[in-house]
């Protein structure tokens, strides 16, 4: 699958759900949106191999 | 609609795809059911809390963030069935690089809604922007160049952190603004997160006069703008997914001085404690408000008198306004 954070692309192999791909990142599910093909997606969305997920960071101060 | 490429959860409510996952009560909801439940819960806490009455003139303190964007959008919403007049009041700090897109997009939102726009600045209110303030203050103290600023209290050294600085100096020249726009309310976009957030820092720091101000008693004392925070239920990601949802420009950048502060540490640690144990959040703030709700005098209930100075309330002789700029102008 095709990962995108922090603006940045990168190739990441994955198997399961957002939820766990998030642990994966170590990224804290609660500080970000997915968009899973350009769209919103909730973190239980399984991610397939030619999947491109973008998780923006949406949680911070300021 | 079916996504081809990964297979989505459904929505709670129905067939569509789910945007988002509700994990506190274990629910899936897509964009339209989502934002139903979102403006549902977003007038009910207006009414629980009496927050806003009919007729009455209500200041929105708009940072152009997602929260304070999403706030005006859902109270000029509220606005269509509870009459009121609207006014946005943003304040430009003065922090480089940061503050002038979301500047720009509280701008535009404003003009979108037609809505009255105050911009105050830190420049012209104060003589100096935020940056030049932790500037001087990071020289006054070459020790500690970290964006920390520091004084000497008698007791020790105590920091005074950049969002220190900035709170009171905000949340100073906002009162102000909305007073002279003879607002009945200032609306602050503070959200679930920001509130459990501040009741467990006052739990550390044993602080307890700063918790018993955060919802505002009707009679606060003279000079003050009555706050009411129409968010205080609603998660902070569920703000951006709702922007998103509902196609509002936004600018996901950090504040460059948000690293340092003491809060960030504390979401860090609720947002994990949130994803062990969903629902967190709202049993802090659950917990905040059954000890409000209590019945008798609350022991550390702060009282609130004029400054000696400027004559702005304040819970202390000097308000914390005062002392900071007086700080700031040395």
């Amino acid at each position: 699958m095709r990962l995108i954070i922090d603006g940045r692309k990168k190739a990441v192999s994955h198997r399961g759900d957002i939820a766990s791909l998030l642990k994966k990142l170590k990224v804290r599910r609660e500080e970000v949106v997915v968009k899973l093909n350009g769209r919103l997606a909730p973190e239980t969305a399984s991610v397939r191999a030619n999947d491109t997920v973008e998780v923006l960071r949406v949680v911070f101060g300021g | 609609m079916a996504n081809p490429a990964g297979k989505l959860s459904k929505c709670f409510k129905c067939d569509d795809d789910a945007v988002i996952r509700l994990h506190y009560c274990e629910r899936s909801l897509c964009a339209a059911h989502f934002v139903r439940m979102f403006d549902k819960r977003f007038r009910s806490t207006v009414r629980e809390f009496r927050m806003i009455s009919k007729g009455e003139r209500v200041a929105v303190g708009l940072s152009g963030g997602k929260d304070s964007t999403v706030l005006l959008n859902c109270l000029h919403e509220l606005s269509k069935d509870l009459p009121m007049e609207l006014v946005a009041i943003t304040i430009d700090e003065g922090i480089a690089g940061y503050r002038n897109a979301t500047l720009q997009i509280a701008k535009k939102q404003a003009k979108k809604l037609g809505i009255e726009h105050r911009v105050i600045s830190f420049k012209k209110e104060i003589g100096k922007t935020l940056d030049a303030i932790l500037r001087e203050q990071d020289t006054e103290h070459p020790t500690r160049n970290t964006g920390h600023t520091t004084r000497n209290t008698g007791h020790g050294t105590r920091n005074f952190l950049p969002c220190s600085w900035c709170g009171v100096l905000r949340r100073g020249l906002l009162n102000r603004a909305a007073r002279e726009l003879e607002a009945d309310k200032l609306a602050m976009g503070h959200n679930l997160d920001d509130m459990a957030q501040t009741v467990l820092m006052n739990i550390f720091r044993n602080e307890p006069s700063r918790t018993s101000r955060l919802l505002d008693p009707p009679a606060k004392g003279p000079g003050f703008v009555r706050r009411i925070r129409p968010l205080l239920r609603t998660p902070e990601k569920e703000t951006a997914v709702y922007a998103m949802v509902r196609g509002m420009d936004m600018n996901y950048k950090e504040c460059p001085y948000a690293q340092s502060a003491f809060r960030q540490l504390v979401r860090s640690q609720l947002n994990d404690m949130e994803e062990l144990h969903p629902g967190t959040k709202y049993k802090v703030l659950g917990s905040f408000l059954a000890m409000e709700k209590a019945p008798g005098e609350h022991p550390a209930r702060a009282r609130f008198t004029a400054c000696s100075s400027c004559g702005e309330p304040g819970s202390s002789a000097l308000c914390k306004f005062c002392e900071m700029t007086g700080k700031a102008a040395r």
